[in-house]
């Protein structure tokens, strides 16, 4: 088994200089084309869901009683086929979007907001605080995300903002060690202790040095926690838990429509694919943001 | 060895004792009286008095909590608010089915999983194994559970008819044939009745193992990309060991051991994924009792059945950690 050197800097994951030039057209594709792809999803969802009253070719509470449970196509102007109430299928996903984007980035945001400052505080001071930080993060990382989530929209109850509150609290553990983790790190780099000779003071530190150096690999945990919160969404409507009818969610509508699936699977699969959809677009960019930007957090 | 196992079980104990709290304190805001909930809008006054005082809920918040915290140490849950049944009894009675489903979950996420993550990661970038390999694992990342198993309920159940749409066989069965050793006078009827219970299986296992499989993937192509670069694999292919020695030998063993830190977030993610999976295929099990105890306002019911959850993760986190102390020798124990 002969070694070389390519093979090495392959295994290793790492790219030595002057290896970016010889990077084959296809080379540059597969590297390429998954966050191109991911983006293109994610700016289309976003898109469909700020635009949904433009967009969507009806109403998404307009009853159409000529087309009760009709296939996709059945009547020309039901794309995708009418539910029970003979409410248009496309248009009910195209406004469920806005929920499933809503929570999903409000409550990362709110995960981020909160998470963060308390993981930086807790690896850049050490000590008492650390591990007070760190034990209530650890209780509530005993929970699974959907489990905490589902107990707290319970206990308050299935709207759009304790939903996002949810979620959010559910994933900010997440947060919280993650940023511990890598405040950790950076402290003991030079120019933390440069600048702390500089006469920086604790706060200053934090904001200044630690904060934007983990910037990077924050956002592209982010933006995979943005498809772990779509799919906990979509997880919690689907349970009954969510955003109650009418309202459409992808959730929802999928529950709803798993009454019916021996003669109409079309409302379950159509609403299932965007979850898919969805959670693929921000896996992909997540994805490749991670290969991309910090090769040691490869594969994790 | 014993100092370090004390010190998890140490750590392990707060850390249930403030997850059984948020249990608690959150089943306590919840909107509307139990009360009301169990006995309907028209109970009289006096009624109401007196299931309040039953429950205990006319005692200090301080002291039901303390109550909580020492009976559900004894696995004591109170009664269901609908059927009036011990808690625990239905946990038990439940607990099984979620077993079962989780464990056969796990061997079709094992075995579908580590064999992709390993051929993916020796076939590093080549277009025509790793990629489409990466690309099924990152579907089945994004395909939700309950998605998945409506679409194997459509084809395998509805339309091929080869699987039951709903239940779980009869698995109480099977479990009182093996305590009272009917299992061995009459094989026969044991074997039918573990057929028919895998019958059942068959579909939930698959829909949340492929689900898991993807997870499962990922971590052991990482797990095999960092083994197969060390320097004892580069020594085993110096020596003139065959490729498939060095990889199943040296490679595979190593591997497991990154491996074996992600059972207890295996767990987890399958007990959650049991919620979503049980209540598609309306089987019996602990996440559908949950679903179900929260929708009739159950609350004895629902906390005992996150109780429980709660505590089989954080219990199969503390083994994972000994387990871990055992397999890698290089893990002090300090």
């Amino acid at each position: 088994m002969a070694i070389s050197r390519r093979a090495e800097s392959l295994d290793l994951g790492v790219t030595l200089p002057g290896e970016e030039g010889r990077r084959s057209l296809g080379g540059h594709l597969r590297r390429w084309l998954p966050l191109g792809l991911g983006i293109l999803m994610a700016v289309a969802m976003i898109v469909l869901a700020a635009a949904a009253p433009l967009i969507a070719p009806l109403s998404p509470s307009a009853q159409y009683s000529d087309a009760v449970l009709k296939g996709p196509g059945a009547v020309e102007r039901h794309m995708l086929g009418t539910d029970e109430f003979g409410r248009d299928i496309l248009s009910r996903i195209i406004w469920g979007a806005r929920v499933s984007l809503q929570v999903g980035l409000a409550s990362v945001f709110w995960g981020f907001l909160v998470g963060v400052p308390l993981g930086i505080l807790a690896g850049t001071r050490g000590g008492a605080v650390e591990t007070a930080i760190m034990r209530c993060a650890d209780m509530l990382m005993a929970f699974p995300t959907l489990l905490l989530a589902l107990i707290i929209v319970t206990a308050l109850g299935g709207t759009l903002a304790n939903e996002i509150m949810a979620i959010g609290i559910a994933l900010t553990p997440n947060f919280v060690r993650l940023a511990r983790s890598l405040a950790l790190t950076i402290r003991e780099q030079d120019y933390i202790m440069a600048a702390r000779a500089l006469g920086s003071g604790q706060l200053r530190v934090m904001a200044r040095h630690v904060f934007p150096n983990a910037l990077y690999a924050l956002v592209v945990v982010a933006t995979l926690y943005i498809a772990t919160a779509i799919r906990t969404e979509a997880s919690l409507s689907f349970l009954g838990l969510g955003i109650p009818p009418p309202t459409p969610s992808w959730g929802n509508i999928l529950s709803e429509g798993r009454q019916y699936i021996k003669c109409c699977p079309w409302i379950t699969t159509f609403s299932g694919l965007a979850i898919m959809l969805a959670v693929l677009a921000f896996n992909l960019v997540g994805d490749a943001l991670r290969d991309l930007l910090d090769p040691r957090l490869r594969g994790e | 060895m014993f100092q370090y196992v004390a010190r998890r079980v140490l750590v392990a104990v707060p850390m249930l004792l403030g997850a059984m709290s948020i249990v608690f304190f959150a089943m306590r805001i919840l909107p509307g009286d139990p009360c009301v909930s169990m006995m309907g809008d028209q109970a009289t006054r006096e009624a109401l008095a007196d299931c309040t005082k039953n429950l205990g809920l006319h005692r200090p918040l301080a002291v039901q909590y303390v109550d909580y915290l020492w009976r559900s140490v004894q696995l004591d849950f109170g009664n269901s608010l609908r059927q009036g049944y011990p808690v625990s009894e239905y946990i038990a009675r439940m607990f099984p089915h979620t077993l079962v489903l989780v464990m056969s979950s796990a061997v079709v996420a094992g075995l579908v999983g580590i064999p992709i993550g390993i051929v993916s990661a020796l076939k590093r970038r080549s277009p025509l194994i790793d990629y489409p390999l990466r690309i099924f694992a990152l579907l089945g990342l994004s395909m939700p559970v309950f998605w998945l198993g409506i679409l194997l309920l459509i084809v395998f159940s509805l339309r091929l008819d080869i699987f039951p749409l709903i239940g779980g066989g009869d698995l109480e069965g099977v479990l009182h044939m093996l305590r009272t050793g009917e299992a061995l006078s009459s094989p026969g009827d044991f074997l039918a009745a573990v057929g028919d219970v895998l019958h059942h299986l068959v579909l939930p296992a698959f829909a949340l193992g492929f689900t898991l499989a993807a997870t499962i993937s990922r971590l052991s192509r990482s797990a095999m990309l960092e083994v197969i670069s060390q320097d004892y694999i580069r020594t085993a292919r110096a020596k003139g060991q065959g490729e498939r020695a060095v990889v199943y030998k040296h490679a595979f063993r190593n591997m497991m051991v990154p491996l074996l830190t992600i059972i207890g977030l295996f767990v987890a993610v399958a007990l959650t994924g049991t919620v979503l999976t049980e209540t598609v295929f309306t089987r019996p099990g602990l996440g559908k009792m949950l679903v179900d105890a929260i929708g009739a306002r159950d609350y004895p019911l629902a906390q005992g059945a996150i109780t429980v959850f709660t505590m089989t993760i954080i219990f199969v986190n503390l083994v994972v950690d000994m387990l871990y102390a055992v397999v890698d020798p290089r893990i002090t124990y300090r």
